[in-house]
């Protein structure tokens, strides 16, 4: 018995180490060639002195920051595409009031995980995806400052998502002694203590470690950014984006230790007996501040990059510079310090002193103003400049309107009699899906589409880059302004039907409702289709591009420090005549494809509007 | 002191308006709720109301002064650069043009 196990034992190592050997055999993965060797060393991956090795080997073993941001954004996408699917199964369940698809515990199962995979499995990794790859680049450095860190930083990542997700793979197999969480993203207490389930557990160590990552992340770019600076990058010239990014690390730095401890905490009281959230010990309003105390500042963790990437690019396709570059370098450290004093705004409707909500409504309503005077600089840098519509600049204009719409609302819930009125309705899960997918979403689009062909050498398909943004745009809020209505109503959130007496809710108007943001749901989804279609297939086989400038950045004098770094590897390639893919791929040269780039050449930049200085 | 006149100058003081307009909200709520006081006092729970408030004004008033120095200073000290670069550049030019005028004059010699 003993030794045909380990005889099987002995078999499995073999083959594993079979596998890895025949995966570091499997030469470049062509999509990513363009990558390889990052500089100027040469894309001849089977070469003995190559840098990095080939194959699988080299994604699993890399310390490079851009391979690290590919990995962070396959990540995301993945997750992405995840969470998406369980929002499609959420709108489907909604269409009819008794529940269309689920019951009402796999729902809440859905939701839960919907909540919890978008914000921590793709809104985050996705931001530290584009700052891995384009931060080190903006600011001149070499790679990251720790290296080491940052890949570890990405590898707790996939353990975290198969811990978080793990309820619904287990439920089948222990026959459903192990499920997936229901206790909404929130794990508000006495349910999430009570819930005898123990892929509640999985779920909040899964949780603890995307949270040391995302703080391994921060201090790694605080770093990064305060030590790694090049020469000629100073606190003056720092880019958009990397401000952002620095205040955002700030914020994880100061927040994500404190859901560390919290959900150890929560897992102490599941398991060991404490009572930190009992109603004998510190009571359940004690997770609430903990948890909103890092709850808040995270949506903030997760709107100010994107705001950065909206203020990077949108001047780019507006032929001048960004309007007021240093208020809206103030306005996002304000942000950072403010939202650390505004999260009991999620606790009106707790009991809390009367004197105390009229504090955090204060709060709540002076972090509007510096959200409200980036919209402003967009606005002014827009208005009469001479904009190309091309498909990033599309993804920016709409995240500005979905961000105003999203502000507002924000802003009436932030005033505590509004918010007693539409706290826990579908008004407030319109409002911040107005900024999670309708701006946090865009900029992510508008970041992936401009730096296309940074990262694959390659051009998208503006046809279809459009359609997607049409399809996003007009989905977005339809789906979303339906939230809204149905706030209005009093639709309460969270419910897995909505059956009630006429008391509660007309139902008529409120099926309707359901329905019509179902229909922006799949709107939507057709929408990410086309783009996920448009991501693979470009970087498969788009038209390469070989030249440094795709976007005519030149012309305003807006040429930034990431397209100088791509212009030189693509003429390093080009003078080494040693860079096999660019040569061996497709065999011509490349002038004969580059002509369907963006419609920059023929709409040209005009120089005159550059304003002075950054 | 000269050097802090220096950093914080007309145009850094107008960028940092940007963040006085909350500093300003906060401030009159703060007041305001000293002021209407329709709940009563009490020394925890209107201690902690104040604190919030005031506690982040605080917070953001260190941070924009900090951020705002480090900024300006930066400014000054690239300004400063350029200045000299142009300077020796002109010094070079000047040198250079002393040469072709005594080559011109050699020639002529
Ligand atoms: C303009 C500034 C903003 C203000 C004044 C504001 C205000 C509020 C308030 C008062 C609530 C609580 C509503 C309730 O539960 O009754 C809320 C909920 C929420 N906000 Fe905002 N918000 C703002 C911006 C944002 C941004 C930028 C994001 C996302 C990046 C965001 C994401 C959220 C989320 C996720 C919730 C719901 C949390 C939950 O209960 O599940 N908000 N907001
Ligand atoms: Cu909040």
């Amino acid at each position: 018995m003993a030794a045909e196990q380990l005889l099987l034992t002995g078999l499995m190592g073999v083959l594993l180490v079979a596998v890895v050997a025949l995966l570091t055999r499997v030469e470049d993965w062509r999509s990513y060639t363009p990558l390889a060797g990052g500089g100027g060393y040469g894309g001849e991956a089977t070469h003995a002195h190559e840098e990095k090795p080939g194959g699988l080997v080299r994604w699993l073993t890399t310390v490079d920051h851009k391979d690290i941001g590919m990995l962070y954004g396959l990540y995301a996408i993945i997750a992405f595409a995840v969470g998406g699917l369980m929002a499609v199964g959420i709108r489907f369940q909604l269409i009819t009031p008794e529940g269309a698809l689920f019951g009402n515990q796999f729902y809440n199962a859905i939701l839960t995980s919907h909540g919890i995979t978008m914000l921590f499995l793709f809104g985050t990794p996705i931001i530290a995806a584009f700052a891995n790859y384009f931060v080190p680049l903006l600011i001149g450095a070499d790679d990251m400052a720790f290296p080491r860190i940052n890949a570890i930083a990405f590898w707790l990542l996939p353990f975290g998502a198969i811990l978080i997700w793990g309820g619904f793979f287990l439920e089948p197999v222990t026959g459903g002694t192990i499920q997936a969480a229901q206790t909404s993203w929130t794990m508000y207490t006495p349910l999430s203590v009570e819930q005898v389930n123990p892929g509640v557990d999985l779920m909040l160590l899964g949780l603890h470690l995307t949270g040391v990552s995302a703080t391994m992340g921060a201090i790694n770019f605080i770093a990064t950014i305060f030590t790694e600076r090049g020469d000629d990058v100073n606190w003056a010239n720092l880019d958009i984006f990397s401000w952002t990014i620095l205040t955002q690390s700030g914020l994880i730095l100061f927040s994500f230790p404190l859901l560390g401890s919290a959900l150890v905490m929560l897992l102490m009281d599941r398991n060991l007996g404490t009572t930190f959230f009992a109603a004998e010990g510190g009571g359940a309003m004690l997770w609430q501040h903990l948890f909103w105390f890092f709850g808040h500042p995270e949506v903030y963790i997760l709107v100010l990059p994107p705001m950065g990437l909206v203020s990077l690019i949108l001047p780019k396709f507006s032929g001048r510079k960004l309007f007021g570059f240093k208020f809206v370098v103030y306005s996002t450290l304000a942000i950072g310090v403010l939202s650390f004093g505004v999260w009991a705004h999620h606790m009106f409707s707790t009991g809390m002193d009367p004197r105390l909500q009229a504090s955090f409504m204060a709060v709540s309503l002076a972090i509007a103003v510096p959200s409200a005077v980036k919209t402003f600089n967009w606005i002014t840098t827009m208005w009469n400049g001479s904009l190309r519509l091309t498909t990033p600049m599309l993804f920016c204009i709409g995240f500005v309107s979905n961000f105003i719409i999203g502000g507002i609302t924000g802003v009436f819930l932030a005033s505590v009699p509004v918010d007693l009125v539409l706290h826990d309705t579908y008004y407030v899960v319109g409002h911040f899906h107005y900024i999670v997918m309708g701006a946090i979403g865009f900029a992510v689009f508008a970041g992936l589409y401009y730096w296309f062909p940074i990262f694959t050498g390659r051009m998208y398909q503006k046809r279809l880059g459009k359609w997607h943004f049409w399809l996003s745009m007009i989905g977005t809020n339809v789906t979303f302004f339906a939230l809204l209505l149905l706030g209005y109503l009093g639709m309460p959130r969270r419910y897995a039907t909505y059956e009630f007496g006429p008391g509660v809710a007309p139902l008529n108007l409120v099926e309707l409702s359901h329905q019509a943001a179902s229909v922006g749901a799949f709107i939507l989804l057709v929408g990410q289709l086309i783009f996920v279609y448009n991501l693979v297939v470009s970087w498969l086989e788009g038209p390469e591009v070989d030249e440094g400038d795709p976007w005519d950045l030149e012309e305003t004098g807006q040429k930034t420090k990431e397209f100088v770094w791509h212009e030189d590897k693509i003429s390093t390639a080009l003078t080494d005549g040693g860079d096999e893919e660019i040569a061996t791929d497709g065999g011509e040269k490349a002038t004969a494809t580059d002509d369907e780039d963006e419609d920059v050449m023929t709409d040209g930049g005009n120089a005159e509007s550059a304003a002075d200085s950054e | 002191m000269a050097e802090t006149e220096k950093v914080f100058d007309r145009e850094t003081l107008l960028d940092l308006t940007v963040n006085v307009i909350p500093l300003g909200i906060l401030t009159i709520f703060f007041a305001a709720y000293i002021v209407f006081n329709p709940f009563g006092f009490d020394s925890v729970i209107s201690g902690v109301q104040l604190a919030i408030i005031g506690t982040s004004a605080v917070l953001l008033a260190i941070l924009t002064y900090y951020s705002g120095a480090a900024v300006s200073r930066a400014e000054n000290r690239q300004e400063a650069l350029e200045e000299k670069e142009a300077a020796e550049l002109e010094a070079e030019d000047a040198a250079a043009e002393d040469a072709t005028e005594a080559d011109d004059d050699t020639a002529e010699a």
